[in-house]
């Protein structure tokens, strides 16, 4: 080892100020002799030498968290794909490593959206907070307060003015986002609502409950102006079709149902998942080829139309239906727990879930294919959500943290 | 004898001697997240499940399989059982309840510490038909052989047989002595680091039979993650990363 005349002056500085404040004192008149230096030690060395001691192992530490992301970054850059120019925006996919983790919430995090005009996101969470998170620079703007227990989820109108909660203290909010203040809050369900969402045309919220009931409220008045009866259990998710003509809802009965909403009827109820059924998502127009190549329809000789969902389960199965003859057409297994969360790639080619098998899988619809699994969380991932048109995908998790993800 | 306080098959909430209130504030956060919460499994008792939650084994393999724990440091046997008659069973449906409980209840004789365990399992299978409840038998405790090993023999010995006489869907998991007792009668501190509450590696062999059980009784298997594991200590991740 070489140091430097400077360097070696503060390390004997250090080496003095160790001995000194750790009272080995003939020791310490030995050394200032022999290095010949004044008994007056300078403050600033106080305390050097631990520090420095210790910093050696907390880098070391960092350095190899450091190569750690950077070998994963390697690996995905040399194997996971071309860069995204390269690439039509219908094949892009979350990869690792995550872009930002966004810590904040105090509970597990119960929802992750995006809004449809900004570039923010939204989180709810068990601790009974909704916030507002900056994806693009990883900042957080602000917190909504209101709710007083877990929000279950979340959901903007097709403007992105106004976004509505629900939560397990019975109550629906809608909430005013410009101004971030609520504005109305609908009481009705008698026990935690479980999801909320906007009706198309943004006049009417539609909300499910653990009551087993699903329940329609025009967001001009605030009343509920109708009810959908017939779960046997706890209603998990409730979702619109694109034009508004139906829902689709499941539950802890394990069965899906379809409902038609002009008429409140039930026109389907879909039995083959083992488990309660966590999730849902209405395929877009865009995944239909898909759809049904992966059933062997041949879409030259008119495919079907669907309409096509897809749903999850606590059976660990991800199941695609279709609507007009009430079947299952294909199932796809891979997750090793509990699926949380599904969304359909807005280029219509993949599905993309989430589990409490802590990962996020990209599927490959066509070819009914685990594509991609990211190691997505430390603890179960409950929500993912992804952008119509800019390459994120963010997930929400038990671990208290919400991650986004790049997309190449 | 004459200051026994309760007998151990009468439910009884802790006196709070110490004056934080800390037990009934333990149960009433269990009573809170049965509301909301949907455990497939639980775990419920005295230190021996309690400590469980902060070990390895927990975060790896039990928490996946959606477990929640009940354990309270210091229980005996009537104080599960009030907890149990005053809301920790009432708002879930669990398909799979663990009982480990009766090693704290000094002030009884071994057939009082069977009755009182014998009565929470009555009660927490009235409360859960549908559940599968497994009672554990009481691992070994103390250094060298003493009063308090023969008196937890004779405890699982009786337990095996009355366990049997309570309907519903109970299964005995003896707890094989010589797993922590070695050929001299001694128990190691690696095992049991105060030689009653365990290490993680006594909890790996002391919970390894239980979590077979509970997949076999759930048909699900947790698969182990290949990621690395948090360490305790930065100096243990350098000599485990550094050749």
């Amino acid at each position: 080892m070489v140091l430097s005349q400077r360097q070696r002056d503060e390390l004997n500085k250090a080496i003095a100020d160790y001995l000194a404040s750790n009272g080995y004192n003939s020791a310490l008149t030995e050394f200032l002799k022999e290095a010949s230096m004044p008994m007056e030690i300078d403050k600033k060395y106080t305390g050097i030498l631990e520090k420095k001691w210790t910093s050696v192992i907390r880098l070391q530490k960092k350095v190899m968290d450091l190569e750690a992301k950077l070998s994963e970054a390697e690996k995905e850059f040399n194997t996971g794909g071309p860069t995204r120019d390269k690439r039509d925006p219908s094949e892009w996919i979350p990869r690792p490593p995550e872009r930002y983790t966004l810590t904040g919430h105090r509970s597990p995090v119960t929802r992750v959206i995006f809004h449809p005009m900004f570039s923010v996101m939204v989180s709810s969470s068990e601790d009974a907070t909704i916030r507002v998170w900056d994806y693009e620079t990883g900042d957080y703007e602000r917190t909504l307060k209101g709710h007083t227990d877990a929000v279950q989820d979340i959901a903007f109108d097709h403007t992105g003015k106004f976004l509505v909660s629900c939560s397990a203290d019975m109550t629906i909010k809608l909430w005013d986002f410009q101004g971030f203040e609520c504005v109305k809050t609908m009481y009705g369900h008698d026990h935690n609502v479980s999801s909320v969402t906007f009706m198309p045309s943004g006049d009417f919220i539609v909300s499910s409950s653990r009551d087993k009931t699903i329940k329609m409220w025009e967001v001009a008045t605030g009343y509920c102006v109708k009810t959908f009866t017939g779960h046997r259990e706890w209603v998990r998710m409730v979702r619109v079709n694109q034009d508004g003509s139906l829902l689709a809802s499941c539950s802890n009965d394990q069965t899906l149902r379809v409902w038609v909403v002009a008429t409140k009827e039930c026109k389907a109820e879909l039995r083959e998942h083992e488990h309660v059924v966590e999730c849902l998502a209405w395929a877009p127009e865009s995944g239909f080829p898909a759809i049904n190549e992966a059933a062997g329809i041949d879409n030259k000789k008119g495919g079907r139309s669907g309409p096509f969902l897809a749903s999850g389960s606590r059976d660990k199965a991800i199941k695609m239906w279709d609507i007009s003859t009430g079947l299952c057409l294909f199932t796809l297994m891979g997750h090793d727990n509990w699926v949380r969360g599904i969304v359909f790639h807005p280029g219509g080619k993949f599905i993309i879930s989430a589990s409490d098998d802590k990962t996020l899988r990209v599927w490959d619809i066509k070819n009914r294919r685990n594509q991609k699994t990211l190691e997505a969380h430390q603890h179960f991932v409950t929500s993912l959500d992804m952008h119509r048109n800019s390459p994120y995908v963010i997930s929400g998790s038990v671990d208290q943290t919400v991650r986004v993800w790049e997309c190449r | 004898m004459s200051s026994k306080s309760t007998p151990a098959d009468i439910p009884q909430p802790v006196n709070d001697i110490q004056g934080d209130d800390r037990w009934m504030s333990q149960h009433k956060r269990f009573v809170l997240s049965t509301k909301e919460g949907e455990p497939e499994v639980v775990f419920i008792g005295d230190s021996l499940i309690q400590q469980l939650s902060q070990t390895e084994l927990w975060n790896r393999m039990f928490e996946p399989l959606h477990c929640i724990n009940f354990g309270i440091g210091g229980d005996q046997t009537q104080h599960v059982l009030w907890r149990v008659q005053n809301g920790e069973m009432d708002c879930i449906t669990p398909k799979v309840i663990v009982l480990l409980v009766g090693t704290n209840n000094y002030d009884h004789k071994a057939e009082e510490v069977v009755d009182g365990i014998v009565a929470i399992a009555k009660c927490i299978t009235q409360k859960q038909p549908k559940a599968e409840l497994i009672v554990m038998g009481l691992p070994p405790r103390g250094e060298k052989p003493n009063k308090l090993r023969d008196k937890i023999a004779t405890i699982n010995a009786k337990l095996a047989v009355d366990i049997e006489k309570v309907p519903g869907n109970v299964t005995f998991l003896p707890i094989d002595p010589s797993l922590f007792v070695n050929s001299e009668g001694f128990i190691s501190h690696q095992d049991m680091y105060d030689y009653v509450h365990f290490t993680n590696k006594g909890y790996n062999k002391l919970f390894e039979q239980l979590l077979d059980l509970v997949q076999d009784l759930l048909h699900e298997f947790v698969k182990v993650e290949n990621t690395s594991q948090d360490t305790d200590s930065i100096a243990g991740e350098l000599a485990t990363r550094i050749p």
